[in-house]
């Protein structure tokens, strides 16, 4: 990792998460590492069943217990392990210091109160706040995420919202305490590409704007290419390879992304065939020995179905778990 | 009528072989299911799509059921698919690419408009002739999750078809026909007694594929085909996709709002918008020569993978919301969010043609696109 950082706003430090399903324990988390600095911008990359969700959960508080169980690992978000707490300390800084903004805003509101109370909730509860000034509270924060006309749109209900409106909405609910750090999941996702811009400008614009900690989880390779600052790829709940966002698309240091990468088609020039990784991701019960990527991986040879690879120095402050990096890289 | 002008290397002005095709009587059906079954050369029209309209009533009143609007989902639209391509339907959710997908699988009525298959009106058909269709157009559809019935095999399910179209496969001949769709989509044989819990997104994709292939239509309609799998997983299924093409000399209409993917896979592309078709074109005329503010606005604002060539595009982002189907802007429906809009665009409807000022030229600007300001716009490549 890079030597001149300042104290981490958030590290995670070998998280395992777990499941008891039917089939068996679904290992979802299997020592996740990261370090989010103040007003830094992370992205967690994954493809679904790759534990990026769950790391977010996790940190948030908000994993369901069961059938998910902490294993193991640290999460010291401004000085103290958030694992060591109690819950009626962690639901201080949920909210207040840490916030949440979900994929599906259509789910993540309440369809049954008002805009306005759901936001204005936010400060009745941990502030204390009247009804009558936290529903202020909430016009001011509609205009923040820009959403038109706040002052007659305040009493409407999430279904009277377009999607990137009530997407607006979240952020506005995940500012509104002005918290250190943001954790995005999937935040454009269910959003059309035009309004999908618009969405990732506003929240990279007040990002700046509160010098906030961001943490965006994503499956999509472009989305991250705009915003982040570096990246953690995760695979089976791993992560695979971290380093600053130019880097990794000029150069990746694991098979793995340099297979996301490839498999991408791009929208600037026609291609040939795409380049397709074999095979399919692990199931979590059954996790394969060694490197989880060794059965998809090109590169893979003895040492890889038997050693699990550590995350690797990779010169320029980058990491990579595999025993082949060099090879990957410059291959 | 202008939207009929084609732009294609061998351009012909009037509808070839589309003419009269009146209501088919019990005399003629037999003469309908044979130019159905007739082939057709590669390279000519499969699919003509004449002013198609598709309005959704909305009502008022429990009673005394009053129609008082409509959802204009689909407002008159005009396209050719041509035997062994790809045709790339593209636009954001609520522009009606879907509805166009069902009706062209006669799943829903038409309000207005004309569907050519092999020159017979599909809208008009009943019968044996209507049959003879469906079984030459078939459908991939988005959620392999939902598509498939939990309850039955795999074997059943790609059999299924089957049984309404049995002179495809005899009985007797039908495990065999099915085993043979298995391996040709890349599962194993042997699977064909398992249940769709049993497999994988991208495998499930494959089965909703044999299902697709197995009475050999000639156009397959996908419907956002790849967007619900994971992107390691998509590319094995898009690579799939255009091998059966190949294999089979199947014609594609490829509905997705991923652009990246479309153009990957397109021979041509249309861009829709609020029920109209804005731009339509080869595929580098489209992406690399675009002249509607609509598909420049879309491809700018499309995230590429690479955080370089990222700096040195220009983005256009579009203020608003798509506006309601029900009660689209008058004149160009697009002019609520467009930076070019002038008053012309509130009066007058732009049609579907070549601009006038590209008309004379041959550069790759001159195609199809339903702007009144038409103008070529690079955004896809950095500066």
């Amino acid at each position: 990792m890079t030597a001149a950082t300042p104290a981490p706003l958030l590290e995670v430090r070998d998280l395992h998460v777990e499941f008891r399903t039917r089939d068996g324990i679904a290992k979802a988390v299997n020592g996740v590492n990261y370090r989010v600095a103040e007003g830094e911008t992370l992205a967690v990359l994954g493809e679904s069943g790759s534990g990026k969700s769950v790391t977010a959960q996790a940190v948030m508080g908000i994993l369901d217990m069961p059938p998910g169980r902490i294993t193991g690992g640290e999460i010291v978000f401004q000085g103290r392990d958030l694992l060591q707490l109690r819950e009626d300390e962690r639901q201080k800084v949920r909210g207040r210091e840490m916030a949440m903004i979900f994929q599906d805003a259509l789910s993540a509101l309440n369809p049954v109160l008002s805009v306005g109370e759901q936001l204005g909730e936010m400060f009745v509860v941990h502030r204390g706040m009247s009804r009558k000034d936290a529903k202020n509270k909430a016009v001011e924060l509609m205009d923040r995420v820009r959403i038109p006309a706040a002052r007659e749109r305040v009493g409407q209900f999430p279904h009277q919202f377009s999607g990137g409106m009530r997407q607006r909405i979240m952020i506005a609910m995940a500012l509104a305490l002005e918290p250190s750090l943001i954790i995005a999941d999937e935040p454009t996702t269910a959003l059309d590409v035009t309004v999908q811009a618009q969405v990732m400008d506003l929240l990279a614009e007040l990002r700046r704007e509160l010098d906030m900690g961001l943490i965006l989880i994503t499956h999509d390779l472009g989305v991250v290419a705009d915003v982040a600052d570096k990246i953690a790829v995760m695979y089976a709940g791993r992560i695979v390879e971290s380093a600053p966002v130019h880097d990794i698309y000029k150069a990746p240091a694991h098979p793995y992304t340099k297979g996301l990468l490839e498999s991408i088609p791009r929208l600037d020039q026609k291609g040939q065939e795409l380049y397709a990784i074999k095979g399919l991701p692990p199931n979590l019960v059954r996790i394969p020995p060694g490197c989880a990527f060794h059965p998809r991986c090109p590169l893979a040879r003895d040492v890889c179905r038997t050693d699990v690879p550590p995350l690797y120095d990779v010169p320029d402050g980058r990491g990579s778990a595999c025993h082949f990096w060099q090879e990957a890289l410059h291959g | 009528m202008a939207e009929l002008r084609k732009n294609n290397e061998a351009a012909v002005d009037a509808p070839p072989n589309v003419t009269a095709v009146e209501t088919v009587d019990a005399s003629t059906t037999q003469e309908a299911v044979a130019a159905i079954e007739a082939p057709v050369e590669r390279g000519e029209p499969i699919l003509q799509v004449r002013n198609l309209v598709k309005h959704f009533p909305l009502t008022q009143g429990i009673l005394f059921k009053k129609q008082v609007g409509a959802v204009k989902a689909v407002d008159g639209i005009s396209f050719d698919l041509y035997q062994g391509e790809t045709l790339g339907i593209v636009g954001e959710s609520g522009c009606g690419k879907s509805t166009v997908a069902k009706l062209l699988m006669t799943l829903e009525t038409a309000t207005a408009g004309e569907v050519f298959f092999k020159g017979q009106d599909i809208t008009k058909l009943s019968g044996r002739a209507l049959k003879a269709v469906r079984r030459n157009i078939q459908m991939v559809f988005q959620d392999p999750y939902t598509s498939l019935n939990p309850r039955m095999t795999v074997g059943d399910i790609i059999g299924e078809p089957y049984d309404i179209h049995p002179e495809v496969a005899p009985k007797g001949d039908r495990r065999r026909k099915v085993q043979e769709l298995l391996d040709v989509v890349g599962l194993n044989p042997e699977y064909i007694n398992r249940y769709p819990h049993q497999f994988s997104g991208g495998q499930r994709q494959r089965i909703g594929i044999a299902r697709g292939l197995a009475l050999q239509p000639e156009i397959i309609i996908c419907d956002e085909p790849v967007s619900a799998l994971d992107v390691s997983v998509q590319a094995q299924v898009i690579n799939l996709m255009e091998k059966l093409q190949d294999e089979f000399n199947l014609s594609y209409l490829f509905i997705a709002h991923d652009l990246s993917i479309v153009r990957h896979i397109s021979d041509r592309v249309g861009v829709m918008y609020l029920g109209k078709m804005a731009e339509i074109g080869t595929d580098t005329q489209i992406y690399d020569h675009p002249t509607h503010p609509y598909t420049q606005a879309l491809l700018s604002a499309v995230p590429v993978p690479d955080p370089d060539a990222r700096e040195g595009r220009e983005r256009i982002i579009l203020t608003g919301d798509v506006p309601s189907p029900a009660n689209p802007p008058s004149g160009c429906r697009f002019r609520t969010r467009c930076w070019k809009a002038q008053d012309k665009c509130a009066e007058e409807m732009p049609l579907l043609a070549v601009p006038e000022r590209f008309k004379s030229s041959d550069t790759p600007a001159a195609h199809e696109s339903a702007c009144h300001f038409a103008e070529e716009k690079d955004v896809v490549h950095a500066a």
